[in-house]
């Protein structure tokens, strides 16, 4: 393990570099009670496997004063009480020194045992009309016709890569650059919870009402985040995501018994 | 899961509050931002409040902050604006019942659960405490009952905050601070930044020196907390309060030291500000040393009623 201590005017500023399968990573702090680890500069499958499974071996062998974790991107954040920190048996002087040589010892002596079927989850969206009003826009935009965005936009299968944004909201990796469509110049005040929509390059689900800019091309009754239930977000990273077209009348239904089903 | 942690805005405040009616510092306290609000109290109670911004009145008289206060059922009790600070928060001995939901008592308004109903509290709400107080509200609750309004001579002094035209606040040089020029970020610590009316429990958008970009690198989404000073596309900065999201694409300059959030929980539209650099070594000897200092005013409360 090898310690770059760089000196600043204010005494060292500590970033630390750990071997992580044979690949330098550096390990910086965000807060008193979170630190971060980087692992690359890209967004890629690859990388966000390397990190979800070094996020499981974390909370394998979770250290005392371990509150979560947040897995990105390309990093991997660690959040931590440093009173409960301070007072383990961690070997090093600070929190960071403690909590890095910590990850550091972890990454070079175990694996993790969690094994996880990747999981594939279709989710039913009824595309245009109301719950779509943007659709015939990103058809346009794109020389298509809206049958053939439906149709791209419901054949790709997806990968979630992180959860950020707002509780719920995954962001996918997949989306063919043939329905790209910029952000709406002028975002609307209210967008309904499980718009689907697209924005750039990107293509999501709002899993709450908020305000938006992106193009919605359809909605789906499915809840993506529901604080009551055991697991209450839908998707978490390296899952997998396909759009199922359904009708008007299918949606309505579903619609109808996910509000039973809250009590809305 | 990206559920922001929430809760509130000044932890000092809100533990000293918690400490003076013997309940522990994570208890359920209520938030009010500014005065304005009236409460009855259907019962008898032991409540104690800090902060900013408000006070609380019975029948025009001020009640005092930092210490329990035995309030006959009947009482009608005012939130009072007062200058300095901006958030109140209100314990009851046993802690405000409200349900756990995801490990926390804290209201998540984004996605409306959590706290009382997942929402701000409305007229006619009705909140209780469960009535299992700790052994030594027990004791504070014994020697002040009775008929009228009653609380001891002891309180806890409330964070120490400037009265001066501008604050302080403390902060670490953030991550991406080398995407900006030289210029830039001397200005950052050198020159006043202004709370602008665009500022609530997400963020505070600061008006000063706008910051000037050396790269054009996009920063890939990563996690982001309470305290992270964000670089918007236009060189304005955003900085991230309890109800920020989880994770953020914007460069960071800098990072407040934990020490100096209660304080960054009291500000309001209009406050200036200037940026001091110290150390994470230092960050983290401060953070410390202020857990050390509310953990002793604890525990002078409690030798208090042996």
């Amino acid at each position: 393990m090898v310690n770059q201590i760089i000196p600043t005017k204010f005494g060292s500023q500590l970033s630390i570099h750990l071997p992580l399968m044979r690949t330098a990573l550096s390990i910086y702090p965000i807060s008193e009670k979170a630190v971060t680890i980087a692992f690359g500069d890209r967004i890629s499958e690859e990388l966000m496997h390397r990190i979800n499974n070094f996020d499981k071996l974390i909370r394998e062998h979770p250290f005392e004063g371990l509150r979560t974790t947040i897995p990105a991107y390309d990093t991997l954040s660690v959040f931590f009480d440093p009173l409960q920190v301070l007072k383990s048996n961690l070997p090093g002087k600070t929190c960071l020194q403690k909590v890095s040589n910590y990850l550091g010892q972890l990454n070079e002596t175990e694996t993790t045992t969690i094994q996880s079927e990747p999981q594939l989850i279709t989710i039913p969206v009824c595309y245009g009309g109301t719950p779509g009003p943007d659709l015939a826009d990103v058809a346009a935009l794109n020389k298509l016709t809206t049958e053939e965005v439906i149709n791209i936009h419901s054949s790709v299968t997806y990968l979630v890569h992180m959860i950020g944004f707002v509780p719920g909201f995954a962001y996918l990796g997949g989306m063919p650059e043939t329905i790209a469509a910029p952000r709406k110049a002028t975002p609307r005040a209210v967008i309904p919870a499980g718009s689907v929509g697209i924005a750039g390059m990107q293509t999501g689900v709002y899993p709450l009402q908020t305000p938006g800019g992106w193009q919605l091309i359809g909605q789906t009754p499915v809840k993506l985040f529901d604080p009551t239930r055991a697991v209450p977000a839908l998707l978490k990273a390296s899952d997998r995501v396909q759009f199922k077209r359904i009708g008007m009348d299918e949606f309505c239904h579903l619609q109808k018994a996910t509000d039973a089903d809250t009590g809305n | 899961m990206a559920v922001p942690v929430s809760g509130v805005m000044d932890a000092y405040s809100a533990r000293i509050a918690n400490y003076a009616v013997g309940n522990s510092g994570e208890d359920a306290v209520i938030e009010f931002t500014y005065g304005g609000p009236g409460l009855e109290a259907e019962t008898d109670i032991l409540i104690a409040y800090a902060g900013g911004g408000a006070c609380i009145e019975i029948d025009k008289r001020t009640l005092p902050p930092g210490k329990p206060l035995f309030i006959p059922a009947g009482s009608i009790m005012n939130l009072i604006n007062k200058p300095g600070g901006c958030r109140t928060y209100l314990a009851v001995a046993g802690g405000w019942d409200v349900s756990d939901v995801l490990d926390s008592k804290s209201t998540c308004l984004v996605a409306g659960f959590g706290g009382f109903k997942g929402r701000a509290l409305q007229p006619q709400d009705v909140l209780s405490a469960p009535g299992n107080l700790s052994a030594l509200a027990e004791k504070i609750l014994n020697s002040l009952k009775g008929a009228v309004v009653n609380c001891p001579k002891w309180q806890i002094p409330g964070l120490v905050t400037s009265s001066s035209e501008h604050k302080v606040i403390r902060v670490i040089r953030g991550h991406e601070s080398g995407w900006f020029d030289e210029r830039s970020v001397s200005r950052f610590f050198a020159e006043p930044y202004r709370l602008s009316l665009k500022s609530n429990r997400m963020g505070y958008h600061l008006e000063g020196p706008a910051m000037s970009r050396m790269n054009k690198q996009e920063l890939l989404s990563t996690a982001v907390t309470s305290g992270t000073i964000q670089v918007t596309g236009n060189g304005g900065l955003v900085l991230l309060m309890a109800d920020c999201q989880t994770t953020g694409g914007y460069p960071r300059i800098a990072q407040v030291a934990a020490v100096d959030m209660p304080l960054c929980g009291q500000l309001q539209p209009g406050d200036e500000l200037y940026f001091n650099e110290i150390s994470w070594n230092e960050a983290e000897r401060l953070y410390i040393e202020q857990e050390k200092h509310l953990q002793q005013l604890s525990a002078t409360i409690e030798n208090k009623y042996l």
